[in-house]
């Protein structure tokens, strides 16, 4: 299963129109059209999901799970991202939710702000045992994994191998649910609830595990309108559970998706969040320069404002921002996780990664050094004669590529319309 | 180093006073080396190099060119700046000296970890100071023909 290409933002060639949104939006320039049609290249796609969001045909999709497939287990869990608590009015509660699920056709969901506070003091008990590297980057965002692994293989060794909240929680489940319940742990699904694609990669693809604890993701927008449904069926009774809360929700963890939500918990220890794909590679740029080493940690997130701004969510990021940021300061400082418990867990390597995150095989112009070197030599050349519009109709976002497209041997310099005209 | 031996140059110019751009030059010169397929502790520690005297120029000088030479064994690099000049370059090189201004400082920049810095990720490094005209650093970064493919 762990294909190091496998990708959750695929393009539908019926709905694609060939035209040049998904392409200039790219960050790592994986996309180019041709015959009409917008293509991916997998080694250079991260699954950012930006042409996902600028694409006005709806024609890139993502494969997350579907809920009628997950009627192959006997017994479903849901462990929903604490984004969801930020979908709905600000008179809906999170236990509401979580029983709303339950509702939809959960046997059980368990709420993650508790597993958020662990993966904080897991962090902050690393970093006191680790004074070297830094920053050390976190390992949420699982696009962040992946650019580092193909754009910035020198940071692999500075990811912090401490597994995300998700795979934390679903390996506590998968641990206790099979003797709890007398229930074969392969017929229990244990699935994430979220607004981002890119979870499909670390599941079906992970980099750090040798195999994911989850069985799916669902995204927060297709399940949406059944949680919806659920929620407006028991609207008086809610009134009343609101008095017998169910769950009880972590201060420090509530505020998870939001971007700093990671090491706000940090007592001692010096964090710097980052949100956005464009200002995330800027500063891994800089952390690869050797900068920023005052810094413990790093959290990076690539969706902008953090999981957020997530492009499966439905509630505009900035009201869903707005509505956390409320449960957070309703929640207050409250803890629920004990410092002794993590440490106990920790120290098993319980939360630990399997396998440090390895760099993708790198893409040289050419394996053999001088023939690499003429190959870029040849690339200045043609770029110098390339008319700097980068108007895309070649099928490459911008002249730069085009040369570079040029001498690895996927385009020619007749792709360029301008250069075709000078011809004529 | 036969006389066949294929090398890549390429210059580039770096304003002084241009924070705005601060990092350009050294992330294209890291590109750069990654396309030719040099090993990734290589890369690594040209980009360091190349960070910390890009800032140099940009903190520091009024103008510079940069000239960048790969052959299959070695990176090649050299600052050569118009600008004040060091007056004092074994002080200028003790770790934690800087003449950063506050305002920089504030910033982030000059933690007086620059010249040293450089000096300790290349395998061959050579500066030449003249006040009042400009500071030229010469780097070389060997292969030792690890390469990732």
């Amino acid at each position: 299963m762990n294909n190091p290409n496998y990708h959750a933002i695929h393009i539908t060639k019926d709905k694609c129109l060939g035209c040049v949104h998904c392409m200039s939006a790219c960050p790592t320039r994986a996309i180019r059209v041709g015959e009409g049609k917008a293509r991916i290249i997998d080694q250079l796609c991260i699954d950012c999901a930006e042409c996902l969001r600028v694409c006005p045909y709806e024609a890139v999709h993502s494969h997350t799970t579907s809920f009628a497939s997950l009627e192959a287990f006997e017994y479903k869990v849901a462990i929903p991202s604490t984004v969801i608590y930020g979908q709905f009015g600000p008179t809906v509660l999170p236990n509401e939710i979580l029983s709303a699920l339950r509702r939809v056709g959960f046997d059980e969901v368990y709420d993650l702000s508790s597993i958020c506070e662990l993966n904080c003091a897991a962090t902050e008990e690393y970093l006191n045992e680790h004074p070297s590297p830094r920053p050390y980057i976190t390992s949420t965002c699982p696009v962040v994994v992946r650019i580092i692994q193909r754009r910035y293989p020198s940071l692999c060794g500075q990811i912090l191998p401490i597994e995300p909240p998700r795979e934390i929680g679903a390996k506590i489940l998968r641990t206790i649910l099979p003797k709890a319940l007398g229930i074969p742990a392969e017929k229990i699904g244990i699935i994430h609830i979220t607004p981002c694609p890119a979870k499909m990669v670390s599941i079906n693809s992970p980099a750090t595990l040798a195999r994911s604890y989850l069985d799916g993701a669902i995204s927060i927008r297709d399940i949406f309108p059944q949680i919806l449904k659920a929620l407006r069926k028991s609207e008086e009774d809610a009134l009343m559970r609101h008095l017998f809360p169910e769950t009880l929700f972590s201060g420090i963890g509530m505020g998870w998706s939001l971007a700093g939500g990671e090491t706000r918990g940090l007592k001692s220890h010096r964090a710097v969040a980052v949100s956005g794909i464009g200002d995330t590679m800027r500063v891994l740029d800089e952390v690869e320069g050797g900068l920023l080493q005052d810094i413990d940690v790093l959290e990076c997130t690539v969706c902008p404002d953090g999981c957020v701004g997530g492009p499966l969510g439905v509630e505009n990021r900035f009201l869903a921002k707005s509505r956390i940021l409320e449960l957070v300061a309703a929640a207050g400082e409250h803890a629920v996780v004990d410092q002794k418990d993590v440490s106990r867990l920790y120290h098993r390597n319980f939360l630990s990664f399997d396998h440090p995150v390895a760099p993708a095989e790198p893409r040289p112009l050419d394996s053999d050094p001088d023939k690499a070197i003429r190959k870029a030599q040849r690339r200045e050349t043609i770029f110098a004669g390339l008319p700097l519009k980068d108007c895309g109709i070649c099928g490459a976002p911008d002249c730069r590529t085009l040369a570079d497209d040029i001498v690895r041997g996927f385009a020619r310099l007749e792709d360029c319309p301008f250069i075709k005209k000078e011809a004529r | 180093m036969s006389a066949a031996e294929a090398v890549f140059r390429q210059d580039f110019p770096v304003k002084g006073g241009d924070f705005g751009k601060a990092g350009t030059v050294a992330c294209r010169i890291k590109e750069l080396l990654k396309d030719l397929g040099l090993d990734t502790w290589t890369v690594r520690r040209a980009a360091i190099v190349a960070y910390e005297a890009e800032m140099n120029v940009i903190m520091y000088a009024w103008e510079a060119r940069v000239d960048l030479a790969v052959s299959a064994g070695a990176v090649h690099l050299v600052f050569d700046d118009r600008g004040p000049g060091i007056p004092d370059i074994e002080l200028a090189m003790t770790e934690g000296y800087t003449t950063a201004t506050a305002e920089m400082r504030e910033l982030g920049f000059g933690a007086g970890m620059g010249l040293p810095n450089i000096k300790r990720n290349a395998d061959d490094f050579r500066i030449e100071s003249e006040v009042g005209r400009g500071t030229r650093l010469d780097i070389t970064i060997r292969t030792n023909g690890h390469r990732t493919s």
